[in-house]
């Protein structure tokens, strides 16, 4: 009952629920917008909301975490320019659809199944995370270190490119993290004599410049590509049609639910194996796929928001993020002074149930905000990009500056934007860099005590992840990514993604 | 049905994928030995850490950062190798595809906002910044420019100071004073 009240705090507070419809607003606009990125605005968003208290911080972030990954279907309809990796699959069918003039119809559908995908994974949120929460309390400091390690791996190796680069990024993430004095023998750490670096290095100054500033440095290449114009009819569907695409539509959101939930895997490979699997079921498409098929909008967009829950799953319960997005939401709830992971299920319940309430909520102002609004809406996304790019920067730097008052941020945030921009030019993944960071401290901690409980023998360790079935699990995940580095099984992957992507 | 090209750079990918998969970008064999050189670096000075209270054993500070560079270090190293097998792309080069001028310029700038940030103060840095970075992106009028680049700053600093309370250094702007001023105003309005 007292869930129930919980879950009801966002409902019953006008200022809350304000903040949830400003951030799902935001967040489609953010998500819309070609080169600005959900993972960016989450980022910048920690800095300004640092003074906040938790709840209406929270309120924000999540709005625009749902409101983005929705947003990002718009752009990739209206200018095949997917406004968001999880809107990759939304583009192959949205766009050919908007050229045929149908452009209302593929936002409205797109709409619709963004809220039923929603609901789908927060209902799986609601009823397993405390599910997998009870079964988390079993977990040994090893399976932690063992998820942590799998959780980079995976973010490393799924996101196109190659998975030693991945590795690099993630291990040079929990480098960064551990810059400073190490909490538990007060040991310098990487500081090189220098006092500043003692307290580490802000990871939101991280976030921040990878996210931001590099993004903003790259998109000065593209200042001059206009956007293109669209008439926009109608939108709202008809209900036969949403009823029609209703058995699918759930299909594809318990694939969004799985995937999400998965550690490493985020909307974008939720979308691309539902596009796939609506591909194998549906027999006879209106049209044929990839020439504006109703289902491969249906697919995508349901998998993609589906995929927030799932994604919350083990955030919540485990504090180990999927993807860099969730990597932000652990850092903005560090923050905040809370801990992801079993113990906040136990202590602070309201606090889940809280979260749970405010993505109900921004579901719900998706669905308001989706189907209205249509003008202003290509009015903003005009925008031109020598006026958004300067107000990136601008953002990037005040919000690395807020955070702790300090000038040293800036210069932190500043390298890891110039830095970043190199690594994005040469197909080095960030999303790794960021797990790496959030997740050092988790890793340094568990390894230590998996380590220490142990007696510093690594024999005993290795033997005690064989005789645990769920150790073993993880262990023999973390060599399977190794082993898929080899060439027989590159070419293997190869011929799936080949499969998954069809004319990409 | 168009090809989705990944270099657009719209933002669609954290990692977006430099260049063509099987080619070698302007510059790319460069950073890599970069960060090779910096990983060995790492790794030596990981290696330093001492535990003040007993012997460097496994749990120890030092071991995940040893782990962690070390793994830098193995993943450069192929990185490096694998990078100089492939053949460059002749279609790029470093000055328009890597580091184009305006790219370099815009870092010069954001650091110069850096080191101007402390002494002038937020809005005035902030008002340069804007109105060059604009100017020089639209290459469109003077009036354009300032009407555009001072209305999103008194927008954004709206924003900040009231709704997010952030506090920028004033520096030679009495930012403070201006605040007091307008709430004197206003509750002398209410007042009335």
């Amino acid at each position: 009952m007292t869930a129930f009240m919980d879950f009801l705090t966002v409902f019953t507070q006008p200022e809350l629920l304000l903040l949830v419809g400003l951030g799902t607003f935001a967040g489609i606009y953010v998500g819309a917008i070609p080169g600005l990125s959900v993972t960016m605005a989450v980022s910048i968003l920690i800095s300004f909301t640092f003074s906040w208290d938790v709840y209406p911080a929270i309120s924000l972030m999540i709005g625009i975490y749902m409101g983005g990954v929705y947003g990002g279907s718009r752009t990739a309809i209206l200018l095949n320019i997917p406004g968001a990796p999880s809107a990759i699959a939304t583009a192959l069918d949205g766009y050919p659809m908007a050229k045929r003039g149908e452009a209302g119809t593929a936002i409205g559908v797109t709409t619709v199944m963004s809220i039923i995908g929603g609901f789908v994974g927060i209902g799986v949120l609601a009823l397993a995370a405390p599910l997998v929460s009870d079964f988390a309390l079993r977990f040994q400091p090893r399976d932690y270190m063992l998820l942590a390690i799998l959780g980079i791996l995976l973010v490393g190796s799924l996101s196109q490119g190659s998975l030693v680069k991945g590795i690099f990024a993630g291990a040079l993430g929990i480098a960064i993290g551990a810059v400073g004095r190490d909490p538990l023998t007060f040991a310098e750490r990487f500081t090189f004599d220098f006092q500043l670096l003692e307290g580490g290095i802000s990871f939101i100054a991280v976030m921040i410049g990878m996210f931001g500033v590099s993004e903003a440095l790259l998109q000065l290449h593209h200042v001059n590509k206009d956007a293109v114009r669209q008439k926009i009819s109608r939108i709202v569907p008809s209900l036969s049609t949403v009823k029609k695409h209703l058995p699918l539509s759930l299909q594809t959101s318990s694939i969004g639910v799985i995937i999400g939930a998965l550690p490493g895997t985020g909307g974008d490979i939720a979308a691309l194996m539902a596009y796939d699997h609506a591909k194998r079921v549906t027999k006879n498409p209106e049209r044929p796929f990839g020439d504006g098929a109703m289902e491969g909008l249906v697919a995508p967009e349901t998998a993609n928001n589906a995929a927030v829950g799932g994604a919350f799953i083990p955030m919540m319960t485990l504090g180990i993020p999927g993807d860099a997005v969730t990597a932000i939401m652990i850092g903005a709830l560090f923050i905040h002074g809370l801990n992801p992971g079993p113990m906040l299920m136990i202590d602070q319940p309201d606090m889940f149930w809280f979260i749970v309430g405010c993505l109900v909520m921004a579901n719900i102002f998706m669905l308001i905000f989706g189907l209205t609004g249509i003008k202003l809406f290509t009015r903003i996304v005009e925008m031109p990009r020598s006026v958004l790019i300067p107000l990136i920067m601008l953002l990037s730097i005040v919000g690395a500056y807020a955070v702790n008052n300090s000038i040293t941020d800036v210069y932190w945030m500043l390298g890891f934007g110039v830095f970043g921009y190199f690594m994005r030019h040469y197909g080095y993944p960030l999303g790794p860099v960021i797990l790496g960071v959030i997740l050092s401290r988790l890793l340094d901690d568990n390894w230590r005590r998996a380590i220490i409980s142990e007696q510093e023998d690594l024999g005993r360790f290795f033997a005690g992840i064989f005789s645990s079935p769920l150790s073993l699990v993880l262990f023999v995940s973390v060599i399977l990514i190794f082993v898929s580095q080899t060439p027989l099984w590159t070419k293997a992957k190869a011929r799936i993604f080949s499969k998954e992507r069809p004319r990409a | 049905m168009e090809h989705i090209d990944p270099e657009h750079h719209d933002g669609t990918s954290d990692a977006t994928p430099g260049g063509e998969r099987d080619k070698r970008r302007p510059g790319e064999v460069f950073f890599a030995g970069f960060l090779l050189i910096a990983s060995v670096g790492l790794l030596w000075s990981a290696w330093g850490i001492e535990n003040p209270f007993g012997p460097n054993g496994l749990s120890a500070p030092r071991s995940i950062p040893v782990a962690a560079t070390l793994a830098m270090v193995i993943s450069a190293a192929i990185i490096i190798f694998k990078t100089a097998k492939l053949p460059l792309d002749r279609s790029e080069t470093l000055a328009r595809d890597i580091l184009p001028v305006t790219a370099v310029l815009f870092a010069l700038f954001l650091i110069a906002y850096g080191v101007l940030l402390r002494p002038l103060g937020f809005l005035p840095t902030s008002a340069l910044f804007l109105i060059v970075a604009i100017k020089l992106l639209s290459k469109r009028g003077w009036l354009w420019t300032l009407t555009v680049s001072l209305t999103s700053l008194i927008v954004i600093w709206l924003i900040f100071r009231i709704v997010f309370s952030v506090l920028m250094p004033a520096g030679i702007v009495p930012e403070a004073e201006f605040i007091q001023l307008f709430r004197g105003l206003i509750r002398g309005g209410m007042a009335q």
